[in-house]
């Protein structure tokens, strides 16, 4: 069974700036995949090739087997594709809306049935400008998928929305998710990015630096822990600095940021160090690596290449 | 139900959402009419004779501004790039909009037409005509109005480049001016705009000999629209950024300002600037006889008869054994010979036809060329050819009785005098009427030749 999305050497560029450069990225049959990465990091550009808005230099799109550079049309009819902003007219109403994409594919699903599935049925007969950001965004959900698509791209988005509508929406994918749709999205929020994705690919200028499940770069990262510790009597830092693995002290008051490559090693160091000291623990936080530290170590590296 | 469809009747019924877009696209065109009426408060509305140009403005604003207006922010919006990635081919989309706005424009056509005949306007001589040359002048401006919206990056500029179009063609285009009353260079840059073929094409069919006097006007409308459409459809634009500033984009464009230049061109070279006497023009029923017929010799013998000397300085006339000198007879006798092929001498309307004749003695007398003595013999000699003379009498006493109807050729040239007038046209009337009371008083006695 041919990959959801294949990408192979696909290059673009604007003038003299490189947006894309000899990427290479095949998504897995049913997964979750986020694009992350800072901005100008060409994750815009690279989806914008992938969905037909852009014409790449060179390189290949394959779309669930269909060259999608060479049959761009087949390609969109298996292909559900959320903007970051989706506006429609002033007054059309998301029946309308519905019925409208309907008509662009072979065997669509029914506006009735995608009103009542993204929760739209009292807004059926609104019109577009008085509905609310999350149930915008639920509509453009809802069109992304009224061609039953194989593959769903999302581009940012939960960018506007708040908190509440950003919680339902993730729902939604996962819930697609497990209808069997392949998921591509891209996003700045790397909370969201761990939380909903099943792989994400870290892009910094152009190329894929890092590719894999969260749990497993964050794993596999040599990103920095940091121990929360108060004690009394408080502990110098020069000692604390002194602690196998310890990379990083800074004060706060009597509390002290203790930033380590390995906690266990440090902690076990430092139990030695309070018995030693006569110090006793008033407080002790293990704050794990999140994934913000493995995009902000890869992506503000000066040597991006790195493979992890 | 397909994307063409589908997408055709959603544009409908939005439009008729919009409160504004009807404002303009029906409400407009009304006022045009009331203005007209306005215009002509001391006579019965000729609304006939200038339905032409009200159906023209009306078109033009429809699709040279609604048209673009509803693209551009529709594009603005990002629905395009919404479409843009959805297996939907451009030329459906783009059709239905067509599509729906002609439909748009047709009915608002049809109102207009409908109020008009509710204040008293007599049904067009050629209805189906009348239908074929709204869609070809529909056609033509629906044309500009996509490449005014592929060269529009937002709603404000629609309607900056939409001016650029609509005032040069109302004013010296031949659409809200009547040709008539435009100086002569104007006329000559009014063959460089789709408007005064619009108005000629139409106001054939409302008023004069319907499509086959009018087959120049819509090959330049088809011309026209058939640039714009391509050049339109394929700068298409479906998002703000996408530019069409590449070299292939500006070779459009340059097409379609070329089509406009050839179509001046054409008609320069076939002597097509004068006014086309079908417009303008304003025939009774068939049913009905003609206003001159119920002239009366008790009206002839109430003109006054006292008129400048055909020797003077206005309206001179030779007498008819008298020949020019050797140096103009060659002027007289290619105006003698052109005369009976002229084609505003020609037209179907027999006010209007005499009325350009008179314009070939008038035109030489306002601008003092020496033939100003010869050609109004030439012409009267013409006339009493080929009128009846008692019909002849009463048509010039017509057109003496009401000097400013009508439409005033000033161009000559087709006819072989090529010194255009470009003055006042009201010096042309005042001398036709001249003209017209001296070739009376020789027609009844008055003044023994």
């Amino acid at each position: 069974m041919p990959a959801p999305v294949a990408i192979h050497h696909l290059s673009k560029r604007y003038g003299r700036i490189e947006a894309v450069r000899d990427l290479s990225l095949a998504l897995n049959d049913g997964e979750i995949f986020g694009l992350l990465g800072p901005n100008g990091a060409g994750k815009t550009t690279l989806l914008e090739c992938v969905i037909g808005l852009r014409e790449p230099d060179q390189g290949s799109i394959e779309i669930c087997g269909i060259d999608a550079r060479h049959a761009p049309r087949a390609a969109r009819e298996k292909t559900g594709v959320v903007l970051q902003q989706t506006s429609l007219q002033e007054k059309i109403t998301p029946r309308e809306a519905l019925q409208l994409f309907a008509s662009f594919y072979p065997a669509p699903l029914g506006a009735g049935e995608l009103l009542e599935r993204f929760a739209l049925g009292a807004q059926a007969d609104a019109a577009f400008d008085t509905l609310s950001g999350g149930q915008r965004q639920r509509l453009a959900l809802a069109l992304s998928f009224v061609g039953r698509p194989q593959l769903l791209i999302l581009d940012e988005p939960t960018a506007a929305l708040d908190p509440q509508s950003r919680r339902a929406l993730h729902d939604d994918i996962r819930r697609l998710r497990d209808d069997g749709c392949t998921v591509l999205l891209s996003t700045h929020n790397l909370n969201e990015a761990e939380k909903l994705c099943d792989r994400v690919a870290v892009i910094d200028r152009g190329i894929i630096v890092a590719t894999g499940a969260p749990r497993e770069l964050l794993r596999e990262s040599s990103a920095q822990q940091t121990i929360m510790l108060t004690t009394r009597p408080p502990l110098a830092p020069e000692r604390l600095r002194a602690l196998p693995a310890v990379t990083t002290v800074r004060s706060d008051g009597d509390s002290k940021q203790i930033e380590t490559s390995s906690t266990t090693t440090t902690l076990a160091a430092l139990s030695t160090m309070l018995a030693e000291q006569r110090s006793t623990i008033v407080e002790l936080r293990v704050q794990p690596a999140t994934l913000e530290d493995v995009f902000l170590r890869l992506t503000q590296s000066d040597q991006p290449a790195a493979t992890l | 139900m397909n994307a063409f469809a589908a997408h055709l009747a959603l544009s409908l019924r939005l439009h008729f959402r919009n409160r504004i877009a009807l404002i303009y696209g029906y409400l407009f065109p009304l006022i045009y009419l009331a203005a007209f009426a306005v215009l002509y408060r001391h006579e019965k509305i000729p609304l006939l004779r200038h339905m032409g140009e009200l159906l023209t403005v009306s078109v033009l604003g429809g699709a040279c501004f609604g048209l673009p207006t509803t693209l551009v922010s529709e594009r603005e919006r990002g629905v395009w790039r919404r479409y843009r990635v959805a297996p939907v081919a451009t030329r459906s989309l783009v059709l239905s909009t067509v599509l729906a706005r002609f439909a748009i424009l047709l009915s608002a056509g049809a109102l207009q037409l409908a109020v008009a005949f509710a204040v008293g306007m007599t049904a067009p001589a050629n209805p189906l005509g009348l239908w074929i040359a709204f869609s070809a002048v529909s056609f033509a401006f629906i044309g500009l109005g996509l490449v005014i919206a592929t060269l529009a990056d937002t709603v404000v500029a629609v309607q900056a480049l939409g001016q650029c179009i609509f005032l040069p063609m109302l004013v010296i285009g031949g659409v809200a001016v009547p040709l008539a009353s435009l100086p002569g260079f104007a006329q000559h840059i009014s063959a460089f705009f789709p408007g005064r073929y619009a108005v000629e094409a139409l106001q054939a069919c409302v008023s004069g000999s319907g499509l086959s006097g009018a087959r120049f006007s819509l090959a330049a409308l088809l011309a026209i629209g058939t640039a714009a459409s391509c050049a339109g459809t394929k700068l298409f634009r479906w998002h703000a950024q996408q530019r069409f500033a590449d070299r292939a984009g500006k070779l459009w464009l340059a097409a379609v300002l070329a089509v406009w230049i050839a179509i001046g061109y054409a008609a320069e070279t076939r002597g097509r600037i004068a006014p086309s006497t079908i417009t303008e023009t304003a025939p009774a029923p068939a049913v009905v006889d003609p206003p001159w017929k119920k002239i009366t010799s008790r009206d002839i013998a109430e003109f006054n008869f006292n008129l400048p000397s055909d020797e003077g300085v206005v309206a001179p006339m030779a007498p008819p054994d008298e020949e020019p000198p050797d140096e103009w007879a060659r002027g007289v006798a290619i105006v003698r010979e052109k005369l009976p092929a002229w084609r505003p001498g020609l037209d179907t309307d027999e006010v209007q036809r005499v009325r350009n004749l008179l314009c070939v003695a008038a035109v030489p007398d306002a601008v003092q060329h020496p033939l100003e003595r010869y050609l109004p013999r030439v012409v009267f000699d013409h006339l009493i050819a080929t009128h009846e003379k008692t019909d002849l009498i009463k048509i010039l006493a017509w057109i003496a009785q009401h000097p400013e109807d009508g439409a005033v050729v000033t161009d000559l040239t087709a006819v072989g005098f090529d010194l255009p007038f470009s003055g006042d046209s009201y010096i042309i009337r005042e001398r036709e009427m001249l003209y017209a009371l001296k070739f009376i008083a020789r027609l009844t006695g008055r003044k023994p030749e």
